[in-house]
């Protein structure tokens, strides 16, 4: 892959092109030399992925002369609309704000709660009960309330559940809601002559607007007056550097004009006043914003997962029934209790609380995030962080503090290193020598940012300021070099000052020292590098002033280069103090026509500023690659910048080169180089315009450290589907507005929740709190977590479908009492299951879990073969073991010996016989015969509880043994005592018998299942101890799930 | 499964997961390319066999200790909870024959006096349940002044009912039919009898208080039965009856121990006067101090009902 471009700055930023060194980088010629030519070319690569909104933007209201747009308008320049104009307007455009995303009806949600999943299955088997009933209603005089009770349990099961997981998902909505900006925009609008503040909606095409600095933009306007005016585009164009508006016709794009003013994003300086051009969703905003919310998402991973194993429980369940409803018939039983056959499976079938625990798991999960930083819109995105695989991170303020700083300086002929870390915990530096001193004071005096009000207590680094970043970056490390800048300016009072435009390229301020018997004054200069240099005579060098020879010259520009190359933005810095003679107190300093020197200064040093990376970027990222997860940067930044963040921050690891690495290394052409030997690539914006889907495909697939830089954010559209071809699913990080088509198509969108926009935290499915790249490292690990517990809580939950299905299909072939009823199904499923399924969600990783590679979404399955074998062919059948033995315990207790037990169906189910006799000749009545039956049941339903408990901590580990991994998880052991609790209640709460025919046991009745339960946990240990074992071997590959 | 697919990827650092090919429905079941049948070998199919086939050895086996620990514990003589201790109680139910062992028909004898052949149907039915009582065996005739001992047991004299003879075939031809009432054995269970007749209950039928009155204290040592109709309707068609050998069961017939050739003791009970034509639902219900009675369909003690149908 050829990286050669000569695609240069794409923005036209002055400050940038005045500050940034003259390269574009990783633009070096073939024997590694920097070019250094500059021009100001037009933005194809954005035209290119704006295309299609681009089209749509065919708009010539910046071109148009300004009394043109007035006639189209009606309106006036000074007096604006008449306020008849401007309500017929908002009659016929409706109000100026963005169409919220198409929300699904709250029924329809509701709907799909009530009806989705296994609702179906349950609500079939609840028609199936009033059939039933209405059938024995109008046949028999006094009809049994079996299935009346059991239809009206299984709704109420559907609706309960339902309501929760409605109650859940729109609990995780509202939390979107707060995000909302609540607070209603004004807009200062001319109307009839008069100054109205209006609430932005009320915005009508054609309305006047004045805008300042600190404003959002209320609509897309048209400037047609303008004082110093900026607007930071960022959330539209991914700009960083705040752009200077004016009326003046520009450029035929309408995005990159200066008479055009878009909706929504901010003004940072100045103040200007415009047309309205267009509103609401007609604006650029509200186009990306429309396009965001037609992309097609798709399921996440996890509810893919659940949809597989819906289908596979219920084709279980399906198949089940209809077989058993079958046999029925050929052994001839009476159609209705076929049906009720039928009912029974697919009560025993459905874990009916699963749903429930999956989204209280998910719950949990999402609240412990949130907790870390990680605010999850959408449950299922819990889960889907943590199959990400490639990781598509923003630079600015994702990776990096978004905060310019002092990185380097250079004074004395030598670079010193700032403190660029957080907290100032880094190198520090000598500031007492003179050269510093120097240095200090230009960058003190000739700067304009201050420290906005009210920030006592906030620590420097972390202050407000206003004015331009850079500046600012002077500003805070001045602040923590001298103390009280303020003060010092205070000091040396500023006289005049030429304030930086981008054809000087400079700043110069002229300023009263503080020395009282100085009468001279001082000038300071900064600016562009080589710019201060041309204007510099001398050097300060070690306290004396030296002539500026070509040695020096030489010095400078390695320095320069230096800094330059470590993506860094370089200032210099020059000084001069003026003769009193000529400039004597009181001289009067013109600034427009200069009357002042700015030749022949004292050249004092350069300074170099960079967004330095975060603490903890590092690590995750290091912790990611061993996770193996892709982390790939895509920013609108420089590439030599992006390329030093990502050096810095390990996405292009040590030792890793990138293709022009290799050919300046050995002094070859790019072209000659294998591009499969660099591990490392840096792509530019401009390129990928230019590449292929397949040689997207490539690069992705070759080089494992890829950096993306000058992408206009419509390419991370482009970047997240060549990854998402490639299989892997794909995290996005955004902020921008146009990020959010991105967001949206990404697995997982993740918005920043204080430098994002509101339309990218609409478009993302979660939020990062801190804006911190670290924190998505800590979801991946909540969610790959969650997937393994999740994977434990449903073994943990179908297990018990064996020991509930097997007394009905022996009630049907073998012809003996019912051993276990749907009531005591559903008392398992929707009581003692529920918490222990859920403490799983507790529960501790068993290994590292982010050392191992992100799960596969193809094979590796939440519900895989080798759970459901272990789960129902292997536990769930020592379950149903016990559970019958139990069963067969009781009744041979009880005077039914086994053998008499096979083929008394018919006898002991019928009313009309109220004398059946058991093996000691004893005779039951139908109601004695019942209660047995129904003590069974408690009995068959206790010993499940028994051995669950087993069940439960076999399911804690996969691989460990329990003895490894501890029984500290303690909502699990909250849960063991839970459900015998909830079980005994059961069984001896007065009234019981009445509500659910659940009978009081004897106390030795608990015991029969004792040994199945050793048996379930001796069992699984010796299993998990070959599977340690013999890692890879049969055991393996059949059981670990 | 998963690992033997992804190995023959190409080696790039960061593989991502390539979909498997899609099979067909012949590849499904077997796969030529493979040699799987439903996605697995023979061999593999085989191992999986053998692992389940011992597993659910080893279960079976547990089972199976399990079970013989169970019967172990179990007496053949006696059932290891009784009476109250068992979920059967004290409270012991009454029976009636014939019962149709087509359960569909429920407690319902329905006949026509027009076709024996519905009538020789219960006729035969009776006949059945009566073979164990006229087999002979080592008995003894009981009578209340001579109790029985421990093990002996007291025949039940299948000559005393009266005109609910076999001769007679039971009634069910000329229309009177015959119904036997038993009160169910449990093990142990003593009844506990009215000994005074001013103590009788007071919803008691006064024919049956009356009856009671006309016998010697020694003779009053009997659990009673009375039957009538369910509601008034059928109180109304159920006509006249007739109780035979008596109108109780003698208490020298209790405790039942499952001594063997038990028989229960029986009470024939003749509907002289049924009305025709019409479903005539009939209550019995067994009197004594520790017989408690309830009437509900679902949880009936100390009561048994039936319907006849006599067209």
């Amino acid at each position: 892959m050829a990286l050669r471009s000569d695609f240069e700055h794409g923005r036209a930023d002055s400050y940038r092109i005045a500050t940034v060194i003259p390269t574009d980088d990783d633009n070096r010629t073939a024997d590694g030399h920097l070019k250094s030519k500059r021009r100001m070319p037009p933005k194809p690569a954005k035209k290119e992925n704006l295309e299609d909104l681009k089209q749509e933007l065919d708009i010539d209201f910046h071109k148009v002369t300004p009394e043109e747009l007035y006639q189209r308008f009606q309106t006036h320049p000074e007096n604006g609309l008449s306020h008849a104009k401007a309500k017929e307007n908002l009659e016929r455009d409706g109000p100026n704000a963005l169409t919220p995303p198409k929300q699904t009806p709250e029924w329809v949600k509701f709907c799909k709660n009530l009806f989705g999943g296994f609702a179906m299955l349950l609500w079939i088997g609840a028609i199936l009960c009033f059939v039933a009933y209405s059938i024995l209603a109008s046949t028999s005089e006094e009809p049994s309330d079996d299935n009346l009770y059991l239809g009206i349990v299984l709704s109420a099961v559907v609706i309960v559940t339902g309501i929760f997981s409605y109650y859940q998902e729109s609990k995780s909505s509202k939390i979107m809601e707060s995000f909302k900006n609540m607070v209603p925009q004004f807009a200062t609008v001319i109307r009839e002559g008069e100054k109205l503040t209006l609430r932005a909606e009320d915005l009508v095409l054609g309305d006047v607007v004045e805008v300042k600095f600190g404003d959002r933009i209320p609509a897309d306007i048209r400037i047609i007056e303008a004082r110093n005016f900026k607007v930071d585009n960022s959330s539209l164009t991914g700009e960083s550097e705040p752009q200077s508006r004016g009326p003046e016709f520009t450029h035929e794009n309408p995005l990159e004009t200066k008479n055009l003013a878009f909706f929504s994003t901010n003004a940072v300086e100045g103040t200007a006043k415009g047309v309205v051009i267009s509103c609401g969703d007609h604006t650029v905003m509200g186009r990306i914003a429309g396009l965001a919310s037609g992309l097609d998402t798709g399921e996440t991973p996890i509810a893919k997962e659940i949809h597989h194993f819906i289908h596979l429980i219920t084709g279980v369940a399906v198949f089940l029934g209809v077989t058993f409803f079958v046999i029925a018939f050929i052994l001839g039983y009476h159609w209705l209790d076929a049906v009720i056959f039928l009912i029974g499976i697919i009560v025993a079938n459905v874990p009916e609380g699963l749903l429930a625990t999956v989204t209280v798991c998910l719950t949990l999960t999402a609240k412990r995030m949130a907790s870390k930083n990680c605010l999850v819109k959408n449950l299922e995105a819990v889960e889907t962080l943590g199959s990400t695989s490639t990781i598509c991170s923003d630079k600015t303020g994702t990776l990096t503090q978004n905060r310019m700083t002092v990185a380097h300086m250079w004074f004395d002929n030598q670079i010193i290193e700032a403190d660029t870390t957080e907290d100032q915990s880094g190198v520090q530096y000598d500031r007492t020598s003179p050269g510093f001193k120097a240095l200090s004071r230009i960058a003190t005096l000739c700067n304009r940012a201050e420290f906005k009000g009210g920030q006592e207590g906030v620590p420097i680094l972390k202050k407000e300021v206003s004015g331009d970043a850079s500046e600012a970056a002077l500003l805070k490390c001045m602040e923590l070099a001298l103390g009280d800048v303020m003060n010092i300016r205070k000091r040396n009072r500023k006289i005049a000052e030429i304030p930086f435009n981008s054809t000087n390229k400079y700043q110069v301020s002229i300023h009263e020292t503080e020395d009282p018997s100085d009468p001279r004054y001082l000038l300071v200069m900064k600016g562009a590098p080589e710019r201060i240099l041309e204007r510099c005579s001398t050097i300060f060098i070690n306290g004396k002033e030296k002539v500026l020879d070509e040695e020096m010259k030489e010095a400078f520009n390695n320095a320069y280069m230096e800094l330059g190359g470590l993506g860094e933005r370089v200032l210099g810095f020059c000084d001069f103090m003026l003769p009193s003679d000529k400039y004597p107190t009181g001289f009067k300093f013109n600034t427009d026509d200069v009357n002042f020197p700015i030749d022949n200064l004292r050249f004092v040093g350069l300074m170099s500023m960079i967004d330095p990376p975060r603490a903890a970027v590092p690590d995750a990222v290091a912790k990611c690659r061993s996770a193996g997860i892709k982390v790939i940067m895509v920013t609108g930044d420089h590439p030599i910048t992006a390329k030093a963040i990502a050096k810095s921050v390990g996405i292009i690891s040590e030792g890793n080169e990138t293709v022009e690495d290799i050919a300046q290394r050995l002094n070859i052409p790019v072209s000659e180089v294998n591009p499969r030997e660099a591990k490392a690539a840096v792509v530019h914006g401009a390129e990928l315009r230019d590449v292929t889907p397949e040689q997207l495909d490539d690069i992705l697939r070759y080089h494992t450290e890829i950096v993306f830089a000058r992408t206009s954010p419509q390419q991370k559209l482009i970047i997240v589907e060549g990854c998402q071809r490639m299989g892997a699913i794909v995290a996005v990080t955004g902020d921008g507005v146009n990020d959010s088509p991105a967001l949206k198509k990404a697995d997982i969108g993740v918005a920043m929740g204080i430098a994002g926009s509101d339309v990218s935290k609409q478009a993302a499915d979660m939020i990062l709190l801190d804006d911190n790249f670290a924190s998505i490292v800590t979801g991946v690990e909540e969610g790959r977590l969650i997937f393994d517990n999740l994977k434990k809580s449903i073994a943990y939950t179908l297990t018990s479908n064996i020991p509930e299905i097997s007394p009905f299909l022996a009630f049907i072939l073998c012809d003996i009492p019912l051993p276990l009823g749907t009531v005591t199904i559903l008392c398992i499923d929707l009581g003692t299951d529920m918490v222990p399924a859920i403490s799983l969600a507790y529960e501790e990783a068993e290994s590292d879990i982010m050392k191992r590679r992100p799960r596969s979404p193809l094979f590796d399955k939440l519900v895989n073969e080798r759970l459901i074998s272990m789960a129902y062919g292997q536990i769930g059948m020592i379950q149903a073991a016990a559970g019958f033995f139990v069963y067969f315990v009781i009744m041979a207790e009880n005077g039914f010996l086994p053998m008499k037990l096979f083929g008394i169906r018919k006898m002991w189910d019928s009313k009309a016989v109220n004398d059946l006799t058991d093996s000691y000749g004893q005779e039951w009545t139908y109601r004695d015969r019942k209660t047995l039956e129904y003590t069974c049941h408690t009995a068959f339903f206790v010993s499940i509880v028994v051995v669950q408990w087993a069940d439960l901590i076999i399911c804690k580990t996969r691989r460990n043994s329990v003895f490894q991994q501890g029984m500290r998880n303690w909502a699990l052991n909250f849960g063991l005592v839970f459900e015998t609790v909830l079980a005994a209640f059961l069984s001896y709460c007065p009234g019981m018998d009445k509500g659910l025919r659940m009978y009081p046991l004897k106390f030795v009745w608990w015991l029969p299942a004792i040994p199945f339960m050793l048996a379930i946990f001796i069992y699984d240990e010796i299993r998990r101890f070959y599977l340690r074992r013999n890692p890879g071997g049969w055991l393996e590959q059949e059981t670990y799930y | 499964m998963s690992t033997k697919k992804n190995g023959n990827a190409i080696t790039t650092e960061f593989q991502f997961p390539q979909p498997k090919e899609k099979q067909t429905c012949m590849e499904l079941i077997y796969n030529g390319k493979e040699g799987t049948y439903f996605g697995r070998t023979p061999k593999s199919w085989g191992q999986l066999m053998l692992f389940y086939t011992i597993f659910y050895i080893v279960l079976a086996g547990l089972f199976a200790i399990c079970m013989q620990g169970l019967f172990a514990s179990l007496s053949d003589k006696e059932p290891t909870w009784k009476l109250e201790r068992s979920l059967i109680g004290t409270n012991p139910g009454l029976g009636f024959r014939p019962l149709s062992e087509e359960t569909e028909r429920g407690s319902v004898i329905q006949f026509d006096t027009k076709k024996p052949v519905e009538g020789a149907y219960w006729t035969g039915l009776v006949d059945q349940f009566l073979e164990k009582y006229r087999s002979t065996g080592e008995k003894k005739f009981c009578n209340f002044n001579q109790t029985n001992g421990a093990n002996k047991v007291c025949v039940v004299n299948v000559d005393n009912f009266g005109p609910c003879s076999k001769e007679t075939g039971y009634g069910y031809q000329n229309g009177r039919p015959c119904i036997f009432l038993k009160l169910n054995k449990i093990f142990n269970w003593v009844p506990d009898f009215y000994e005074n007749v001013k103590t009788l209950p007071n919803e008691m039928p006064s024919d049956l208080k009356e009856h009671i009155g006309n016998l010697t204290e020694i003779e009053r040592k009997q659990i009673w039965v009375s039957c009538k109709g369910l509601h008034p309707i059928d109180e109304e068609s159920i006509g006249e009856m007739k109780y035979y050998p008596g109108r109780g069961f003698p208490t020298f017939y209790y405790p039942y121990l499952n001594q063997p050739g038990y028989l229960s003791p029986l009470i024939a009970v003749q509907f002289e006067k049924l009305k025709q034509n019409q479903l005539v639902n009939i209550e019995c219900r067994a009197w004594a101090k520790n017989i408690i009675y309830s009437g509900s369909l679902n949880a009936r003690t100390g009561s048994v009902t039936f319907q006849l149908f006599v067209d």
